[in-house]
């Protein structure tokens, strides 16, 4: 019985070479916009790991990231009033040192980089094989 | 020269046959004599962190230990504090919460499909169980942003929609995934190997099964029909139509038969939930109107959930609340206790493998020492569950 | 000048007969030490590369991208070449050293009695069919030996188990063989095969012999489904627990040997020799030594991933069913095997 499946084809996704696409509403990593935001603080009091800081700059506080705590839960996401705060479909950005990890607002407001060169494929349901990945 | 000798075995944290818990055997030759699991290696207070935490923000926290199956640990924390609360949950939401948790019984028993089968020895069934949770995950993404630690269940509803062809996507997935049943039928349930390893191995007898309180799969394998679906339905469980799964034997091979016919149900459990999901909001209207009308329209538009102002400081009622969930592992129990702040007195959870912890004495006392690792296969414990 | 280049030649031919004779070639070049060694990196590769393939994943695949990852295992001799190499403080020294090494090397004694053709031989007697299990049990006993000597519950376990194995798997193979001999009329493996050419390959003539061998082959060599004595869940790694460094190699890629040895004794009783099919090849002798040692190694290749292919289908037994298996079925299988044996020499068909 197991000769039937020297035939199937592989079901591993070989990810430095190759990365999935990820869908719409996939809880990465965050981009703020500056000029949208109105200073309430509530992302910083809802965050349950404590990774977004109040930073005072000028008059107004801003909020920088931690990404060492993010537990990418959404909750800042969904509770900001201004919808400042938005998903980026990136989850695999490793830094060096901590001090890369933790973002004040001149960096928050940037987002994370997007690689270019990865091949991206696209997770697509199917009968016979569960997942397949077709290219993007 | 006529004395017996025991031999202590430290079967302990570092080793491949028994997950990252400490157990210590007492064995002559190869019988075991006795037998004790000595928990707390992954002890990390859960609950006493909860003390520390508002109400929305224990939500994570509450569905780390049992990676899993998370949604009916959030569940069951959210039913809790739903009682407390004192809010109307719309039905499709209720529905949604079905969804997600049916779906994660069926990640949670392939996931001790899995470690099973790697216990016995065969490393194939370890890697066809973890390659079929790809498609459920990536279901789950779909549905909720992301693979594994969902935070979907909130006080009031949930926090996403059904997406567009949520339900053909799911239908082919369970189309595969029935396919798959008849492989690993073939590959390991009927395998003369698995059966003469399993069978006949660590009986826990019916009086005995009721008597120490082991709970789940366990406890229907060795005949006692008791589901907290059936007993005490939660959600909209009383409207969905499934079966009850006993096995008489109460050995190894009968757990496993049970988990694998509830896979089979849980997946006609879902197919129910597709077809009668009603329409309407799935959140509740006590809530939604604290929302600020501008992302009311965004909310509308998207599908996606925003939170009301109020969620960063929620404060029930005073009082304690109770409730219990069926988990894929067992009954798993909540209790919180509120004073009327932000943040709970005391949160106190009894997970489904504290409670099975007791099963491995009744099960193992002697038997033969290459058994551990089939009865812990069998009973899947799962050691950050049990030591939250 | 003259005379020093002569004596240069004459030397260089007096290597090359050493090397190409039949004392020399055998146990160190061609089923002997340097095929060991690369059928051993060919065969661990197979085995990973097949499971992989069946569990829908791939196996070694970044070493050498281009054959998919035949040279892994070298990578991981590199490796464990330089691991730190650590003695436990109460284990018995001097055995714990000695004894993968002695292993490693006792398991390939048998190779010198192994016939590439039917001129071809290292050793010129007329018992090869007896001697090659013979001198192959002699490795298992120092598998309890690396056991004891590791002062460690586990090895002590394990060591306890491959000892309650080794009964098990031995007499069943000996009477299995006895059948064939007896079949055969003669304990020469060069004799069994020519008898082979004439009638029928060993396998069609006493299927119950064949089943019996494989099956004491599997133990032997701890293929699934009865790993019991080393890499299961259980016990660590069974005897081998305390090593690291180079000795592991030792003692892991000793099984595999086993294999490799019993498999061409298997293909060599009972798949016909080094002769394609049932019709002997006639040329020249050297020629004749060459394709013969081809196909023997094909038949063998053949033996070996059959026996591999178990691993992705079974689980583990239990030591006890083992024993069970090996002394009911196993012992009686061959027991029959012997009877049937005699019923056909008795009425002529051999």
């Amino acid at each position: 019985m197991g000769i039937k499946y020297l035939f199937v084809p592989r079901a591993t996704l070989m990810y430095p070479e190759v990365s999935m696409d990820l869908c719409c509403n996939y809880r990465g990593m965050l981009k703020w916009y500056d000029d949208r935001c109105i200073s309430c603080t509530m992302c910083a009091r809802i965050c349950p790991s404590g990774a977004i800081k109040m930073y005072k700059t000028d008059a107004k506080k801003y909020p920088g990231i931690n990404y060492q705590r993010c537990i990418f839960c959404g909750y800042c996401r969904d509770i900001c009033p201004v919808n400042a705060l938005e998903f980026r479909p990136v989850h695999d950005k490793a830094y060096y040192s901590l001090d890369e990890q933790m973002q004040k607002p001149m960096e928050f407001v940037k987002g994370p980089p997007v690689e270019e060169e990865i091949k991206k494929v696209k997770p697509v349901f199917d009968e016979k094989r569960g997942l397949k990945y077709d290219s993007a | 020269m006529s004395e017996p000798e025991t031999v202590e075995l430290l079967i302990g944290p570092q080793h491949p046959g028994s997950g990252h818990m400490r157990l210590v055997a007492e064995v002559d030759g190869d019988i075991i004599i006795k037998f004790e699991p000595n928990i707390g290696y992954v002890h990390r207070a859960v609950e006493k962190i909860a003390e520390t935490k508002t109400y929305l923000q224990v939500i994570p926290l509450v569905e780390r230990p049992a990676l899993a199956d998370a949604s009916n640990h959030n569940l069951g924390y959210i039913l809790a504090l739903e009682k407390l609360l004192d809010v109307e949950i719309p039905p499709r939401a209720q529905y949604l919460r079905m969804l997600l948790c049916e779906i994660n019984r069926i990640h949670s028993h392939l996931y001790g499909l899995g470690i099973f089968g790697n216990m016995i020895g065969s490393s194939t069934m370890f890697e066809w169980a973890f390659q079929d949770r790809e498609p459920l995950l990536e279901l789950s993404q779909q549905l909720t942003g992301a693979r594994l630690t969902y935070t979907y269940i909130v006080p009031g509803g949930v926090r996403r929609n059904l997406p567009a062809d949520f339900k053909n996507n799911i239908l082919k997935v369970f189309s595969y995934l029935e396919k798959r049943f008849v492989d690993y039928n073939k590959l390991f349930v009927n395998n003369p190997v698995t059966i003469a390893r399993l069978e006949g191995v660590g009986v826990i007898s019916k009086t005995d099964a009721a008597r120490i309180g082991i709970v789940g799969p366990n406890l229907r394998g060795s005949g006692v029909p008791y589901d907290v679906r059936k007993v005490e339905p939660y959600c909209a469980y009383n409207e969905i139509d499934f079966d009850l799964i006993t096995e008489e034997a109460g050995d190894c091979y009968a757990r496993l038969l049970v988990r694998r016919e509830e896979m089979k149900q849980s997946i006609r459990i879902v197919r129910q939930i597709l077809d009668k999901m009603p329409d309407g909001p799935y959140f509740a209207d006590k809530y939604m109107k604290m929302v600020n009308p501008k992302m009311k329209e965004l909310v509308d538009q998207s599908g996606v959930l925003r939170f009301p102002a109020l969620f960063t400081a929620l404060k029930p009622a005073k009082g304690t609340a109770i409730s219990r969930v069926e988990a894929s592992r067992g009954e798993l129990f909540y209790y919180i206790v509120s004073d009327g702040s932000a943040q709970p007195y005391r949160l106190r959870m009894i997970t489904p493998s504290f409670k099975n912890v007791a099963g491995y004495k009744a099960a193992l006392i002697g038997q033969r020492l290459a058994d551990v690792p089939a009865v812990y296969g069998s009973l899947d414990y799962f050691p950050p569950e049990a030591d939250r | 000048m003259m005379d020093a280049t002569a004596t240069a030649v004459q030397i260089i031919l007096a290597i090359w007969h050493f090397i190409i004779s039949p004392e020399f070639f055998i146990p160190i070049v061609f089923p002997g030490l340097i095929t060991v060694l690369v059928v051993l990196l060919g065969l661990i590769w197979f085995e990973r590369k097949l499971t992989a393939k069946v569990q829908l994943r791939y196996g070694p695949y970044y070493i050498a991208k281009h054959v998919g990852g035949v040279i892994q295992l070298m990578a991981d001799l590199m490796r464990y070449l330089f691991q730190e190499f650590i003695i436990p403080k109460d284990a018995d020294k001097r055995v714990f050293v000695l004894a993968p090494i002695m292993l490693f090397t006792l398991t390939l004694l048998p190779v010198i009695a192994i016939p590439i053709s039917s001129t071809f031989t290292a050793i010129h007697s007329d018992l090869t069919l007896l001697l090659v299990p013979t001198l192959a049990t002699l490795a298992p006993l120092l598998v309890i030996i690396i056991g004891w000597s590791s002062n460690n519950k586990y090895s002590f376990i394990g060591s306890l188990r491959e000892g309650y194995m080794i009964m098990s798997y031995e007499i069943p193979m000996f009477i299995s063989v006895l059948a064939m001999a007896v079949a055969y009329n003669s304990l020469s493996l060069i004799q069994a095969v020519q008898k082979q050419t004439g009638i029928a390959w060993g396998l069609v003539i006493n299927p119950l012999a064949a089943i019996a061998f494989f099956g004491a082959l599997l133990m032997t060599s701890s293929r699934f489904p009865f790993d019991v004595s080393e890499a299961e869940s259980e016990i660590v790694v069974g005897p081998y627990t305390e090593y690291s460094g180079i000795f592991f190699i030792f003692c892991l890629g000793a099984p595999y040997i086993k294999l490799y040895i019993y498999s061409l004794f298997f293909s060599l009783v009972f798949l016909g020799g080094w002769n394609p099919l049932v019709t002997p090849l006639t040329a020249s002798p050297i020629i004749n030594a060459i394709l013969s040692g081809i196909v023997l190694l094909i038949k063998a290749g053949i033996v070996m991933a059959v026996a591999v292919y178990m691993r992705t289908i079974f689980g583990r037994f239990r030591i006890d069913q083992v024993l069970k298996l090996g002394w009911h079925k196993l012992f009686a299988l061959s027991i029959l095997a012997v009877i049937l044996s005699l019923v056909l020499v008795g009425l002529g068909v051999l």
